[in-house]
């Protein structure tokens, strides 16, 4: 029960920070010199009628603080209730309208459903990438303190974070497309669409074909996770086998193997836990990159193109929904560490 | 910092400035010894000369062209010169001299106007490396402020202004900045605004990370002792507060620089950093990412020396951290 409490207080914790991002994310877009129309015509020449149209149809002929209710749907809610002046505003971000892409001619909403899959695909199978291989090295390194294997980890873990993962996409494509053509370079196949849409006959050439257009941009996206979760992990071992319940087992003729998988391994995953949560931003940054040089047609790309076409309500959008899947993936691991120790109190009144 | 701290501690003879001297000593004494560390110092130092030498250089031939009417000293930093491809060097996306076609004359190879390749990389460290310090010394100053009072009025303003750098927290860095180069900017973006935004994403990390300091410092006998006897609150801040807390804010700070190199890399690989012609590694990789099949050559410079340099300021920052508390290791 105090799981389920702890989640709901961790999620109405969030709302506020939710809020902000819309602010933030208005603010910034809206901080341009200029209209915001100047910026989606581009250089096109627009006649007066045009302009005034395109404002009306956006709403951008509101003051700003008007704009942001639009926006977030306020207006719709007192329009709703009858107050006089809101009444026939549009639905907004608080009923799942995320507004109107000019670029695309459709819905902000319709793109995430579209783009937002391919994005956590990536993320989280670079995120599993990182943990299968961090974890083991992270172990090994700790338990090798100071000789051979744990050194090659720390020099593993030091590239890892001082590469940039756009950078090493790059090298994946140039060895293993590019030079021996063993993967594909770009795109994704999702393996929730239809095989034929592919071309394939079956399904688990289907699944074959994921994997195989996953691998190069999971490494790259995965490489700083990996070394960021080694380092910790190695650390976090590294003062697990130092403790007095250790050095109990120890006296007690408990096997090293037994040791670290019965009574280190546990307690030494709460930092990991808590590292995965703070490495989300850069993740979610990353992946704009990775996206970019591996063409996935995710919403870190989508972002890159609503900038490049000048499209506003676009941009808006998407950089709201970036924000959200963090504090999503920061409850996800907060609700997943008070799982894991037994010692957090569920923020009940003590 | 227990370190540090107790150094302090124990040689209090004089005034603050000898005390913190003989911190300071200690610490790059500690550095000095760590070989790991050492070598990343001498990287810096490496890339710093490499920086403030070519932006000397450029900034020498801009005042021989006459260019001093629209001198400005941010730009100054990476003003560059070369407005066209060098005359005389014709063959575009030239290979290094070890593969066949190349020539030692272009070590290196072109780039896809015709320039000579290595010299764009020595001239793009500048970028890199002041836009790393730059930025990331803005994070620190508005994390510093923020932190700091948050963390020693608490109460209401803690709650507010640590909401707010909750909020900023959530936007990932690269988007932040992203969105901030180009809107701020009016979609004209350019290093500059790029400055700005890395700053700005970087207030959460040290507000944070000052203000935990802060809660735990706030509580010292001595921060206690200086308001018994009416030291006002900013100077406690100032005096007490703000040096006590900075020893893991200076490790944050130099492996922060780092991250920083890392962003500015990828904003400009996506066209929102640095604008041609201005060399910098991240528009390089941007440029030759597009030859990818027929000069890979081209990709892996650019990437090696972002790696060198992050790897200088990675092992430099693990060695403070080391040195300043040794019971992390």
């Amino acid at each position: 029960m105090g799981l389920l409490r702890y989640t709901l207080n961790r999620v109405l914790q969030s709302i506020p920070v939710m809020f902000g991002i819309a602010v933030i994310t208005f603010l910034l877009v809206n901080s341009m010199p200029g209209n915001p129309v100047d910026l989606m015509l581009a250089e096109q020449e627009a006649s007066p009628e045009l302009i005034a149209a395109i404002e009306a149809r956006y709403g951008l002929d509101e003051p700003l603080h008007i704009q942001f209710l639009n926006y977030i749907g306020a207006s719709w809610i007192l329009g709703t209730v009858g107050i006089p002046g809101f009444t026939g505003s549009p639905p907004g971000l608080l009923q799942g309208d995320l507004g109107f892409s000019m670029y695309y001619e459709r819905p902000v909403s319709g793109l995430m459903v579209d783009r937002l899959p391919p994005t956590l695909l990536l993320m989280m199978s670079a995120f599993a990438f990182a943990i299968v291989t961090a974890v083991p090295l992270g172990v090994l390194a700790a338990k090798r303190r100071n000789k051979p294997a744990d050194h090659v980890s720390r020099i593993v873990a030091l590239i890892g974070v001082s590469t940039p993962s756009f950078w090493i996409g790059i090298m994946l494509i140039i060895l293993f497309s590019v030079q021996l053509g063993w993967l594909p370079s770009g795109r994704l196949v999702y393996p929730w669409r239809d095989p034929s849409h592919y071309g394939l006959s079956s399904q688990l050439e289907l699944y074959y074909q994921t994997v195989r257009h996953l691998i190069l941009p999971m490494v790259a996206l995965g490489t700083l996770q990996m070394a960021t979760i080694m380092r910790v992990e190695r650390s976090s071992m590294i003062e697990s086998l130092q403790k007095e319940y250790v050095k109990l087992a120890r006296a007690y003729g408990v096997s090293e193997r037994k040791i670290v998988r019965k009574h280190a391994f546990r307690p030494s995953q709460l930092p990991v836990i808590t590292l995965i949560g703070l490495n989300l931003t850069s993740a979610i940054g990353g992946a704009v990159l990775i996206e970019t040089v591996f063409s996935i047609n995710g919403v870190g790309r989508l972002l890159i193109q609503a900038i490049q076409t000048h499209d506003y309500q676009l941009t808006l959008g998407t950089t709201v929904v970036i924000g959200f899947v963090f504090v999503i993936g920061v409850i996800i691991t907060d609700i997943s560490y008070a799982y894991v120790d037994p010692r957090v109190s569920y923020g009940e009144e003590s | 910092m227990a370190i540090g701290e107790q150094q302090t501690q124990e040689d209090e003879v004089s005034g603050d400035e000898f005390e913190a001297n003989i911190g300071w000593r200690h610490t790059l004494a500690k550095i000095m010894e760590d070989a790991t560390a050492r070598f990343g110092l001498y990287v810096i130092a490496v890339v710093a000369t490499v920086a403030v030498v070519t932006t000397v250089d450029a900034n020498l031939s801009r005042l021989s062209l006459g260019r001093i009417d629209d001198f400005s000293l941010i730009e100054s930093v990476w003003y560059h010169p070369e407005r066209h491809p060098d005359p005389g060097t014709t063959e575009r996306r030239m290979p290094p001299f070890f593969v066949d076609g190349g020539s030692l004359e272009h070590p290196l190879g072109t780039d896809r106007n015709g320039r000579d390749y290595i010299s764009r990389l020595i001239y793009g460290t500048r970028i890199s490396f002041f836009v790393g310090i730059v930025a990331t010394g803005l994070g620190l100053l508005g994390g510093t402020i923020i932190g700091a009072v948050s963390g020693y009025y608490g109460g209401r303003i803690d709650d507010v202004l640590m909401r707010a750098v909750e909020t900023l927290y959530a936007i990932p860095p690269l988007v932040l900045v992203i969105v901030f180069t180009v809107f701020v900017s009016g979609g004209d973006p350019d290093i500059t605004y790029a400055v700005f935004g890395v700053g700005l994403a970087f207030i959460p990390v040290f507000a944070r990370l000052i203000r935990s300091r802060v809660l735990s410092v706030r509580e010292m006998d001595y921060v206690e002792a200086a308001r018994a006897t009416g030291v006002k609150d900013r100077d406690i801040l100032r005096r007490h507060v703000i040096p006590n807390s900075f020893a893991p804010v200076l490790v944050l700070a130099t492996l922060q620089i780092g991250v920083t190199i890392l962003i500015v890399a990828g904003l400009s690989f996506l066209g929102y950093g640095a604008q041609p012609p201005t060399p910098d590694w991240g528009e390089m990789l941007r440029i030759s990412h597009q030859y990818m099949h027929s000069n890979p050559w081209m990709s892996i410079w650019p990437g090696m020396a972002i790696l060198v340099t992050i790897m200088g300021f990675n092992l430099f920052g693990d060695g403070l951290q080391d040195a300043l508390d040794p019971r992390i290791k």
